[in-house]
């Protein structure tokens, strides 16, 4: 193909790419008038889904593979229900406290995480993760143990109104999740994420080039943890409701799903989280639970596209050759 | 006057294996120092330890009178030390404006021979042409990623710089690039080399130090050096004197074995090679020749079948078609590839490597034994045609450096010792065909005579060969017919015989880019 065909579709793939965006938008935001209460709960949850894939997400872009995000998304959750139960209800200050206590979390595991790369990573992650998630179900002062603990809605402002409506927790969570997108299609056009991406690439380079590596990688860390922190208090708008459950090992599987699904775009992060918990809260309860089914064979799919993309494009060219 | 790096009686072991005995060495400010010596004599080693990739045994490290010993290879970057490696250590996955963006983040120490002018003129005479900036780094072809990746360790304006076989897979304009190159470096840049390639080494180092087994030789001015009779007895005897093209006249036509029609791929969209037309004879070593970037490299991995070939594309070994894009069927139809880099299972040992292979060659013998499964080279050509049976022990008996090495993980091993697995462990399948890129890369001269021996041998033995090869000598001198790869297409064929006597050899020479079009043999 010539260079000013490939330009050509190159602009052309943009512009689709964008009509796409652009009418998931509009969907998205038109999606409580045209749906039940009941989809724009799902589709509230999926939004807090994305957070936490996104945290995840960053991770990987540094070639850090996690099964332990839900635990920071538990530190934020817990820590909102507490300010929330205290009469603190303001979702602005959730959400600081809530990044802020993620963020706080993952400081503390990062010495003994950011000496792991790889598959060690993965494991010592998810060993993070189920420890936290053990020790909120025994900790029942703090997190309410298997009860878990009741919150109040969360007003925009001071001195507004609750949040109880399903369409204004919605737009609040979307609104905030677009802003987290937005953000960190930012941040990677920076220098930090060139920075992680070179790390997952070749990491004695960046050594020898004289990258403080170690610090990049602190303060990838960090960041992940405050977005998970971040799903945390969105999870406690959403359901005015948090317990130990809701950080299990199922949770950071399926939030490393929608990373794999997105294909490292975050609005494929984004589709793909939606569509996970619509497979899980809504198709499943139509498929007599058989939901994770779903899910497996949804990645499945995803691990075999190239193979499959790659077969059909020969198949096609013996066709054309036969032809 | 105090020396820019001061080594003290430094010292590595790897387990038992003493890969550095006790060195000191002195190399003040802006000299080009070589460190030469035979593959395993601890050379890499060496430049690891200035580095910091590896911390030494024993021994202190000085860099402008300042202790780095225990400082990690950041903290010494920040000083001024900049390096390459053996294998080009770029971002592969990163375009190639990013290599350089994150090369040139902070300099380590602003230096007046590096102003922005400069710089400038240094990053353009060695990054890729700007119409690849926005390409991804390992696409570029191999002398392209080399020059990449010495671009980088210059964006860093170092004051030490540390080569580690530059030159290795380098064709004859990257090569002449790069001793330009270092030639022009301003003094205010002390370069320490390490290479095989002697030509290099003498036109570009003030002084040079040879080392054996981790030992030190000599070290002295390169005409010391030379005339040294312990480093000519260790290294250089067979480097100054190639070794003799061999002449073979067979009695009767060979077999094809394996034909290629319009082999024709690329990389995404853009094509490489279009058109190739090859056959390889059956026990004979046909060589690919050509620049760098001419698709030697993409040539071998299509025929391998790691890289999917384009219609009208066949590939026939034996009558019987290759499907494109299966290494392990073409592995199973009996091609054995030793690729470039060597791309060997770091963690396993050299034991793993060969047991693996050895499994891989049994099966496959099983399956030709296998009533109606005939092989073409047991057919009669006028000269041994079987291959033979490669097992363990032969295969040690061939390369006996090995045999020291057999519980030693493969990334432990010296670059020679790692060609040797690599070869090893293609053998150990028991193929048809050997496909070879690049085997003579990072080999000291000795080992690279040592090389086209074996490869003699084995097409002796009934092995066909295809070959890659930028060491000219290697591949006129073990070849029965070498093959021109010009911009993705096949431009001249010859029987090495031929060359001498019919002065075909001059407008090769413009093809190949050696200047002066005299015979490399």
């Amino acid at each position: 193909m010539s260079p000013v065909r490939s330009r050509l579709s190159a602009r052309s793939r943009h512009m689709v790419g964008c009509a796409v965006a652009a009418a998931l938008l509009a969907g998205a935001l038109l999606l409580p008038a045209v749906a039940g209460p009941y989809v724009v709960a799902l589709a509230a949850t999926g939004l807090v889904l994305t957070v936490l894939a996104f945290s995840v997400h960053l991770l990987m872009v540094a070639g850090l593979p996690s099964l332990g995000q839900a635990a920071y998304l538990g530190v934020g959750a817990s820590t909102t229900a507490h300010l929330a139960t205290a009469g603190i209800t303001l979702a602005p200050l959730h959400l600081l406290v809530a990044g802020a206590a993620g963020a706080l979390a993952a400081a503390l595991t990062a010495p003994v995480v950011l000496r792991t790369r790889a598959t060690t990573f993965l494991m010592v992650t998810f060993a993070i993760g189920e420890l936290v998630h053990t020790s909120a179900q025994h900790w029942a002062t703090v997190t309410g143990g298997d009860q878990g603990i009741q919150v109040p809605p969360v007003i925009l402002w001071p001195g507004g109104t609750p949040l109880r409506a399903q369409a204004g927790i919605y737009w609040y969570t979307l609104t905030v999740v677009l802003a987290v997108t937005g953000g960190l299609a930012l941040l990677g056009r920076t220098r930090h994420a060139l920075a992680w991406r070179a790390i997952a690439d070749h990491e004695p380079r960046m050594h020898a080039l004289g990258h403080p590596v170690n610090r990049q990688l602190l303060a990838c860390h960090l960041l992940t943890g405050g977005v998970a922190g971040l799903g945390g208090a969105l999870l406690v708008a959403v359901n005015h409701y948090v317990c130990p459950a809701d950080l299990d090992f199922t949770t950071a599987t399926l939030a490393l799903l929608a990373v794999a699904l997105g294909s490292g775009r975050l609005l494929g992060i984004l589709a793909a989280a939606v569509g996970i918990i619509a497979v899980r809260d809504g198709i499943g309860t139509i498929t007599a639970g058989h939901s994770l089914a779903l899910l497996g064979l949804a990645f499945l799919t995803m691990a075999y596209r190239q193979p499959i993309t790659r077969w059909l494009h020969t198949r096609r060219t013996h066709r054309a050759e036969a032809t | 006057m105090t020396p820019l790096l001061h080594l003290d009686h430094i010292t590595r072991h790897f387990g038992g294996l003493a890969a550095l005995q006790p060195l000191s060495l002195d190399i003040p400010a802006g000299t080009r120092h070589a460190i030469i010596g035979p593959n395993g004599a601890g050379k890499s080693t060496l430049l690891s330890l200035i580095a910091g990739t590896l911390h030494p045994s024993a021994g202190r490290i000085l860099l402008n009178g300042r202790n780095i010993t225990r400082l990690r290879p950041a903290a010494r970057a920040r000083l001024g030390i900049s390096r390459t490696w053996q294998h080009p250590a770029i971002f592969a996955h990163l375009t190639v404006a990013d290599n350089l963006t994150l090369a040139g983040h902070r300099a380590a120490t602003p230096q007046p021979d590096f102003d922005d002018a400069s710089m400038g003129r240094w990053l353009q005479m060695l990054s890729p042409a700007d119409s690849a900036a926005a390409v991804p780094a390992g696409a570029l072809p191999y002398g392209h990623q080399r020059r990449l990746e010495l671009a980088m360790a210059l964006a860093r304006q170092p004051r030490l710089l540390l080569l580690d076989e530059p030159s290795a897979g380098l064709d004859a304009d990257d090569l002449a690039a790069l001793s330009a190159t270092l030639r022009a470096l301003p003094t205010s840049v002390t370069v320490v080399l390490v290479d095989h390639h002697l030509d290099l080494v003498w036109s570009v180092a003030d002084t040079v130090t040879v080392l054996h087994h981790g030992q030190h030789l000599a070290t002295g001015t390169p005409d010391q050096v030379r005339a040294d009779p312990g480093v000519q007895r260790a290294y250089l005897r067979a480097g100054e004197h190639p070794v003799p093209r061999q002449t073979r006249h067979s009695e009767a036509p060979a077999a094809m074995l394996l034909q290629i029609r319009n082999l024709t791929t690329g990389h995404t969209e853009t094509p490489v090679l279009a058109g190739i037309d090859l056959d390889l004879p059956a026990g004979q070593i046909t060589a690919i020749l050509g620049r760098n970037g001419a698709g030697k490299t993409t040539l071998l991995n299509t025929i391998m079948g790691l890289h999917p070939a384009w219609p009208p594309t066949t590939i026939t070994l034996d009558q019987q078609q290759l499907a494109s894009g299966r290494p392990e069927a073409a592995a199973r139809a009996g091609l054995g590839f030793v690729p470039q880099g060597r791309r060997l299972f770091a963690a396993l040992t050299v034991a793993e490597h060969l047991r693996l292979a050895e499994a891989a060659g049994q099966s496959r013998e099983r399956r030709r034994s296998q009533p109606g499964q005939s092989d073409p080279t047991d057919r009669p050509s006028g000269r041994s045609s079987s291959p033979g049976t490669w097992t363990r022990s032969r295969v040690l008996d061939l390369l006996p450096d090995l045999a020291h090495r057999l519980h030693h993980r493969a990334d432990r091993l010296s670059g020679g010792e790692q060609q040797q697995l690599a070869l090893a462990r293609a053998l150990l399948t028991r193929p048809r065909i050997l496909l070879l890129d690049e085997p003579s890369e990072g080999l000291a001269p000795i080992l690279a005579a040592d090389l086209m021996g074996v490869l003699r041998d084995l097409a002796d033995d009934g092995l066909t060969i295809l070959l890659a090869e930028q060491h000219l000598p290697l591949a006129l001198g073990t070849a029965n017919q070498v093959h021109v790869l010009v911009s993705g297409t096949l431009t001249a064929r010859c029987g090495t015989d031929d060359l001498p006597e019919t002065g075909r050899w001059r407008p090769w020479c413009t093809l190949l880019g050696i200047g002066d079009g005299r015979d490399p043999g």
